[in-house]
């Protein structure tokens, strides 16, 4: 399947008014398809809400860490976190999402690829969560060198590589037109200080053009049910502020220093 | 006993530099390698040295680099091998903080602001009390490392702190946030309290070598039957490599080793399976340690 305008949203976390809000915005822009590179589960409310918006709209989605974990059962989020700060709030944001999400959608889960192939224009697109190699692997902009990212364009044989898992967007223009793209995520917004969160839009006419749209929604509303689902004050505090206060340990230095905690 | 086990090797993650060698202006207790002012076991890398297998990493597609002792910083070359370092990955060196003057910490924080990749820089403490922290690292160690976190801070470095468990009391290691109390949180309070905005830890684990050989009772070694059904991607010799005088090695702890020692002068070549022969190994195997920063 050949495309020339598509939408790939990265990481949901349970936030399903800002899920909402991405596609009605994608169909607008004119998106043939939409794509979500994992992570369906996690920091948000109501994890069961996600799942009809996506069969509704024909969102095609691949499993991230999250996913893998609620499908198999297992004891963590496997998101690769190192520090106690992190896994102490990961591990509530999982056993939360776990005992939310229903059995038929933990099924579900356990069906989907864990990569894609797709054609956009003349490009070759490889879709994965965390990068091509490992499904929880950081590819953070300041820590994934061109030596890298070169070599993962030849061996997955990809004029364009997507991923998400970092929760912070970028775009990297490599040699002979490749180009590298963290899509961001749904889930919270990026530890900028502004409320709303992000994906990306690809269109090839015949020349690529990343465009990361902001996706402004009733974060208000999302951090009452938040509240109301008892999720700890610090989750229910980005959404409002928009500056991540947990899971923020394995930031590196350079992302670390443009937070505000 | 039986033969050790290997690990495959998947992919290099991580280049180390052993920059200089076992030579140090502290002699901690605990070190791995028994580094000391007099310790010359292990020479200098020479920046040809350096940047010949830089260019190698490249074509490898490196992740990550790393300068270790040592005290890097002894090292007369180390700001242009840093800046060579930055400029075709992401880069950290590891240090006690001792040597890092206002001027130093100047050129650190150019570098750092002109690099578009990461330049972390890896700062030991072993206690926040003076005298415990000094009674291991050395007279003035913990005032001058102090000095060093908060110099980098005030140019916009935010550096990691390193801390191995030699003193941990056995209170709620690694602690949870917000309760005050445990191993991690009391490192974390104390930089609070002396002005570093946004701490960053890394906790690891204590092994039985160096200046600790036959001190702990930790001397298990790795056997074929443990690694049924265990993800050997854990360890980090499947992911890393150490360039030290000599050669090419499977990790930092075992500079120097012959038995880990896997190229005598190229890193392509070194990127094989190794022996997990060593009570190191085990350690890493328990602890799922990684010396790199995450």
């Amino acid at each position: 399947m050949s495309y020339q305008c598509i939408a790939v949203f990265g990481g949901v976390y349970n936030n399903h008014l800002a899920l909402a809000a991405a596609i009605d915005d994608a169909q607008h822009q004119g998106a043939e398809a939409l794509f979500c590179l994992g992570d369906l589960g996690g920091f948000g409310p109501h994890p069961d809400r996600v799942y009809p918006l996506l069969h509704q709209h024909g969102v095609q989605v691949m499993q991230g860490n999250y996913d893998i974990s609620l499908a198999q059962g297992l004891e963590d989020c496997g998101c690769g976190y190192t520090d106690p700060r992190d896994n102490y709030f990961a591990e509530i944001s999982y056993q939360y999402t776990f005992q939310h999400t229903s059995e038929e959608h933990k099924r579900w889960l356990a069906t989907l690829p864990d990569f894609f192939r797709v054609q956009l224009g003349p490009y070759r697109l490889y879709m994965c969560h965390g990068s091509p190699r490992r499904v929880n692997e950081f590819l953070w902009e300041s820590t994934t060198p061109d030596c890298l990212l070169e070599t993962f364009c030849r061996d997955y044989a990809a004029d364009v590589i997507l991923c998400t898992h970092t929760g912070i967007k970028w775009h990297r223009q490599l040699s002979h037109d490749r180009h590298v793209i963290n899509v961001g995520v749904l889930g919270r917004p990026e530890n900028s200080g502004e409320t709303h969160v992000w994906y990306t839009l690809l269109t090839a006419t015949p020349r690529l053009q990343v465009t990361f749209i902001p996706v402004h929604y009733d974060y208000q509303a999302l951090a009452q049910e938040m509240r109301h689902e008892g999720l700890p004050e610090e989750f229910v505090e980005t959404i409002l502020s928009g500056w991540w206060t947990t899971c923020l340990e394995i930031l590196p230095g350079k992302e670390r220093a443009r937070g505000q905690w | 006993m039986p033969s050790p086990p290997h690990a495959p090797f998947r992919y290099l993650q991580a280049l180390w530099f052993q920059l200089t060698g076992t030579l140090c202006n502290l002699e901690c207790r605990h070190c791995f390698i028994a580094c000391s002012p007099t310790n010359h076991r292990l020479a200098f890398l020479a920046p040809e040295t350096v940047y010949h297998y830089l260019d190698e990493a490249v074509q490898l597609g490196v992740r990550e680099v790393y300068f270790t002792g040592g005290e890097p910083f002894l090292h007369k070359q180390i700001l242009p091998i840093l800046a060579q370092a930055l400029r075709v990955a992401p880069t950290t060196v590891l240090t006690n903080g001792t040597l890092i003057t206002p001027s130093v910490a100047d050129a650190l924080a150019a570098l750092h602001a002109e690099s578009r990749y990461s330049f972390e820089i890896r700062v030991s403490l072993e206690d926040v009390d003076t005298a415990r922290n000094d009674a291991v690292r050395g007279p003035g160690t913990l005032a001058k490392a102090l000095h060093a976190l908060q110099l980098l801070q005030e140019r916009g470095v935010l550096p990691i702190v390193a801390v191995t468990e030699y003193l941990y009391d056995g209170n709620g290691s690694p602690g949870q946030p917000g309760t005050g109390s445990g191993f991690y949180q009391k490192f974390r309070d104390f930089l609070l309290a002396h002005g570093i905005r946004k701490p960053r830890l890394k906790v690891i684990p204590v092994f039985a070598m160096g200046k600790l050989e036959g001190t702990v009772p930790l001397a298990s070694y790795v056997t074929p039957e443990m690694l049924h059904g265990f993800d050997v991607d854990t360890l980090q010799c499947t992911k890393a490599r150490v360039v030290a005088a000599g050669g090419v090695y499977a990790c930092p702890l075992l500079v120097g080793e012959a038995k880990a020692r896997l190229s005598a002068d190229s890193l392509h070549q070194a990127l094989r399976p190794c022996s997990l022969y060593h009570t190191a190994c085990h350690t890493c195997y328990v602890t799922g340690m990684t010396c790199a920063n995450y």
